[in-house]
Parts: C-alpha cells; sequence; structure tokens
C-alpha cells in the first residue's frame, strides 16, 4: 500500500516538477538566457532618456538592450550595450550609433553599418552616440510657420488697434470718405470739388465743347463724300490698275529676254554646222586638188 | 468609551502577539527545514502520505476544476480584451493575470478549503487527546515528525497544483484564443513567449511557496493554540481558517506590491 502511494506521489512530482523546468527553461532559452552576449562601450554627454535594459536596434529590429550606465572620471557617459551572439554580425567597425527620441513613445538607440564587409568592432573601443530628436526636429520646422504666425498676429493687432484708436490711420481715412461724400453732395460737379471753383469748371466746360466741335469738323474733312480718305483711297484704286498693267509687261520682257537666249543657242548650233561644211569643203578641194592637179609633176598614188 | 478603547486595545495586543507567535513558529520550523536531521524515514514517510492526500488524491478534481475555471477565466478576459481592443495587450494579460495572480491564488484557496482545515482539526483533536503529549514522551520530536512534512507538503502541493493550474488554464486559453481571436497556436505561443518574463516566474515561484508555507504554518499553530477540552477543536479550526484566509489576502497584497516595484 506505501509502495503504491510513494509511486504516485513520486509519478506525480516528477511530471509536474518536469513540467516546470520544461517551461522555464524553454522561456529562458526563447529569452536568448542561455545565449552568450557581446558587449559594446558608447559614450554620451548627456544621460537624458537613456535607460538601463533600453532595446538596441539594427534595421528595426532588436539586436540587444543597454545593460549598465555609467559615468567616467570625466563626467562622460558610459553605456554598455549588450548584444547576443549572433546579432554582433552587425556591429561593425564602421557603424554609428544613434540615440533615437521619437516625439511619441520611448528612445531607443539606433545601429547603422554602412559596409557589412569591416572589421567587428572591438569590445575596448568606445563610440560616441549622436542624438536624434523627434521633437527639437518638429520645432526647428514649426518655428518658421509660428514667426510668420506671430507677424500675423501683430499686424492683425495693430489693425485693431489702428480701427479702435480714433486718431488712427482707418479712422482718419474714414473721417476724410466722410468730408469727401460730404463736400460731393454739396458741389454740382467733381471738378468743381477738386477745383474748390465754379468759374473754373464753367471755362473746362466751355474749352470742352471747343474741343468737341473741332472733332467734328475734322471728320468731315477726313470722312466726308470729298474727304481726303475717299481721296486717298481712290488714288490707291488706280495705282493697283496700273500695277497691273506694269506687271504683264514685265512677263512680256522676261518671255521675250527667253527667247533671245534660245536664238542664241541655235547661233551656236549653226556656227557649228557652217565649221564642218567649211571643214568638208575644205577637204574636198583638197581631194579636187589631187584629183585635178594644178602642179607640175603630179603624183597618182595607186591603192 | 474607556472600555471601547480597552477592547481595541485588547484586540491589537492578540493580533500583535499572535503575529510575533506565528513568525517564530514560522522561524522554528524553517530552522528544522533547513536541518539534515530532520529528514529521517519517519518524517519521509509522513511527507509522501501529505503530498498524496494533498495534491494526489485532490488531482482529478483539481484538473476538472482547473480546466473549468481556467477555460471560464480565459473566455471572460479574452472577450472583453477583444471588447475594448486590447489584442495587442494579450499576453502580457495572460502571463501577468491567469499565471502570476490567478493561478496561485485559486490553488491556495482550494488547498486551503481541502488541506489547510483538515490540518487544523488534526492537529487540535491530537492536542485534545494528548498525542502531542505521548509522541513527545516517546521522544518523537512533533515538530520533525508532524509538521515539517505538513509544512513541506503545503510548499511543494501549491507550487506544483498552481503550475498545473497555468499549464491548463493556458492551454484551453490557446483553444479560446483560436476561436475568439482566429489565432493559430503558433502565434498564440510566440505572444505568450514575448509577454513572460523571468523575473514575474521568480515572483510566482516565491509566491507559491509562501503561500505553502503559510496556508498549512497556520492552521498548525492554531490547532497547537486548542486546550485540552473538546469543545476548543471548532474554535481552533475557526480561527485557523479565519487567520489562513487573511494571510492569503496579505501575501497577494505583499506581491503586487513587489511587482509593482
Amino acid at each position: 500500500m506505501l509502495k503504491k502511494t510513494e509511486f504516485k506521489v513520486g509519478l506525480f512530482v516528477v511530471i509536474t516538477s518536469v513540467l516546470i523546468v520544461a517551461s522555464i527553461a524553454y522561456l529562458a532559452y526563447s529569452k536568448g538566457l542561455f545565449t552568450r552576449e557581446h558587449t559594446f562601450t558608447l559614450s554620451s554627454t548627456t544621460g537624458e532618456d537613456l535607460s538601463e535594459g533600453m532595446p538596441v536596434l539594427f534595421s528595426g529590429y532588436r539586436i540587444g538592450r543597454v545593460g549598465k550606465l555609467e559615468l567616467n572620471d570625466k563626467g562622460i557617459l558610459l553605456i554598455t550595450i549588450r548584444v547576443p551572439e549572433p546579432h554582433d554580425q552587425w556591429i561593425r567597425s564602421n557603424s554609428t550609433f544613434s540615440l533615437y527620441k521619437p516625439l511619441i513613445g520611448s528612445s531607443r538607440l539606433i545601429v547603422t553599418t554602412n559596409d557589412l564587409s569591416s572589421p567587428s568592432l572591438s569590445p575596448g573601443t568606445i563610440r560616441e552616440i549622436t542624438i536624434i530628436n523627434d521633437i527639437n526636429e518638429t520645432i526647428k520646422k514649426v518655428q518658421p510657420t509660428l514667426e510668420k504666425i506671430n507677424e500675423v498676429v501683430t499686424n492683425i493687432e495693430r489693425i485693431t488697434g489702428n480701427l479702435a484708436d480714433p486718431q488712427g490711420d482707418v479712422n482718419r481715412i474714414l473721417r476724410n470718405t466722410e468730408t469727401l461724400t460730404a463736400n460731393l453732395s454739396k458741389k454740382e460737379t467733381f471738378i468743381e470739388m477738386a477745383t474748390g471753383n465754379p468759374e473754373s469748371a464753367k471755362s473746362v466746360n466751355e474749352s470742352l465743347k471747343k474741343v468737341k466741335d473741332i472733332l467734328v469738323k475734322t471728320d468731315e474733312q477726313l470722312y466726308g463724300d470729298d474727304g481726303t480718305l475717299p481721296l486717298i483711297r481712290k488714288i490707291l484704286k488706280d495705282i493697283i490698275v496700273k500695277l497691273e498693267k506694269l506687271n504683264a509687261a514685265l512677263d512680256n520682257v522676261v518671255k521675250i529676254s527667253a527667247d533671245a537666249s534660245d536664238s542664241t543657242k541655235d547661233f551656236k548650233l549653226l556656227r557649228a554646222e557652217i565649221d564642218s561644211t567649211v571643214t568638208s569643203i575644205a577637204k574636198l578641194v583638197k581631194d579636187l586638188d589631187k584629183i585635178l592637179p594644178s602642179k607640175k609633176e603630179p603624183e597618182i598614188k595607186l591603192p | 468609551m474607556t472600555e471601547f478603547i480597552e477592547k481595541i486595545g485588547k484586540a491589537s495586543m492578540n493580533a500583535t502577539a499572535t503575529f510575533r507567535d506565528i513568525l517564530f513558529f514560522a522561524f522554528t520550523i524553517l530552522a528544522r527545514i533547513f536541518q539534515k536531521k530532520t529528514y529521517n524515514s519517519a518524517m519521509k514517510m509522513v511527507l509522501v502520505n501529505q503530498i498524496y492526500f494533498t495534491s494526489v488524491q485532490i488531482l482529478p478534481l483539481f484538473t476538472v476544476l482547473s480546466i473549468i475555471l481556467g477555460s471560464l477565466l480565459i473566455g471572460i478576459v479574452l472577450q472583453i480584451i477583444k471588447n475594448l481592443g486590447l489584442a495587442e495587450y494579450l499576453g502580457r494579460i495572460l502571463m501577468g493575470l491567469v499565471v502570476t495572480e490567478i493561478s496561485p491564488f485559486v490553488t491556495v484557496l482550494l488547498v486551503a478549503l481541502r488541506s489547510s482545515s483538515a490540518m487544523n482539526a488534526e492537529i487540535a483533536v491530537m492536542k485534545v487527546n494528548k498525542e502531542l503529549r505521548t509522541l513527545d514522551t516517546y521522544n518523537i520530536d512533533v515538530i520533525d515528525y508532524l509538521f515539517v512534512p505538513r509544512i513541506i507538503n503545503g510548499v511543494v502541493s501549491v507550487l506544483l497544483l498552481s503550475a498545473l493550474f497555468s499549464i491548463l488554464a493556458l492551454t484551453s486559453g490557446m483553444i479560446f484564443s483560436k476561436l475568439i481571436f482566429g489565432m493559430s497556436f503558433d502565434v498564440y505561443t510566440n505572444v505568450l513567449l514575448k509577454s513572460a518574463d523571468i523575473y514575474d516566474i521568480d515572483i510566482y515561484l516565491i509566491k507559491c511557496c509562501i503561500f505553502g508555507f503559510f496556508i498549512t504554518l497556520i492552521p498548525i499553530r492554531s490547532g497547537l493554540s486548542a486546550s485540552d477540552d473538546l469543545t476548543s477543536i471548532p474554535i481552533a479550526v475557526l480561527q485557523g481558517m479565519v487567520k489562513v484566509f487573511i494571510a492569503i489576502i496579505f501575501i497577494e497584497v505583499l506581491s503586487l506590491i513587489l511587482i509593482s516595484l
């Protein structure tokens, strides 16, 4: 009976213990507790937003964590990062380290490696980290806009101040406009209001009437039945007719010159024929001379 | 008025005395646990029997209860997570709530209800029947023979049963996450692993050990406080169980404070 009980208890203890140990071992293995870690040291002038356990990212993937933060004897913060075995390959001698402070979310250390073929970073080397601050970047971007808004607000404030001020520009303009419209309502014409003298307005009116008469006369002289412009038009028509005739005459001249050119060609041909005839006659004379000898001792060659 | 203040003072003094008494008893037991001579054959036999009565006998009932309670709990938690749109915290909630908090708490309640009360009554009866004095007469150390095996049994049982509860609850959680979220088993395992922290597991194991230690120690001490009168047995059991539940709440709160630190 006791043996049976012992067996049951033993079985229970062994199975549950194995389950617990296996779970913890699997968890530890998954968390990389058994993998070898490499440590690298970085430096920074400030420890702000840096904390132990902070993730170290490469290409957005977590490759390690910040292990320890401490100040050296010169007051510079030394940051020890721990990177497990397979991930230390991403940290090379030309790697750069930056502390990224996003606008929203927690800060992180980012490793950037441009040349993966460069040698590994030796553990004794201390590299300085650069700080990328989203908040400051955003403030920098927003600053000009804020300055402009500030200017606009100042202008609006000035305008509203001006509006509120009874002696301000706007109120003065309004008062002037009021005076102007009041004056305009009192005067008969704008000229009278501008000059302030009714006589001047009358003289301007008379001058305008005279200008109008002159314009009517000029119009008659220019566009009337016997005016200048119809006469010019008639002359131009005559010139066009004459030019057409002249054009025909010029065509004839061109034709005649072309014929003359052809005739000179015929002359050349005629001369060539005459030359040929003269040559033939000379040859004939020579032959006749041979046949009818004029010489004392003719010599006839037999074929 | 004076009487009322006197009552408060008396109650406070009694509470302090009880707390001091339990702590003193706890140190005595702890000292014996780490002594090699405590582990004799008689003690080992009692220990095996105690584990059998507390853990193995309860196992079928505990397994069924774990599956039902775990499934119910995980189902409710997952449904709430889904309704509140907190799916990304699934792993953290399951590990933090179910594994670290609920499973030790449920286990310790079950063990306390079944075994602690039994131990309390057993020791009180032995005290009334003068069995403890008889053992002492035969030079049998009651601490080694009776108390240490029961308290070690409490620690081992709560630790193992709680782990079993966690495993069963998380397994049923796997099925529920598949049904509610359509989450594959691989994804579920990865979510849990990502959320699990060795520190949480340490706290969980320590908490289970402390729970197991005190839910057996307090009933034993309470049983010892019974007089020679038979009517003192139910009083001792009642007082012992009340102290056990206060201790459970106290340890739970203390562990929560420790985790939040």
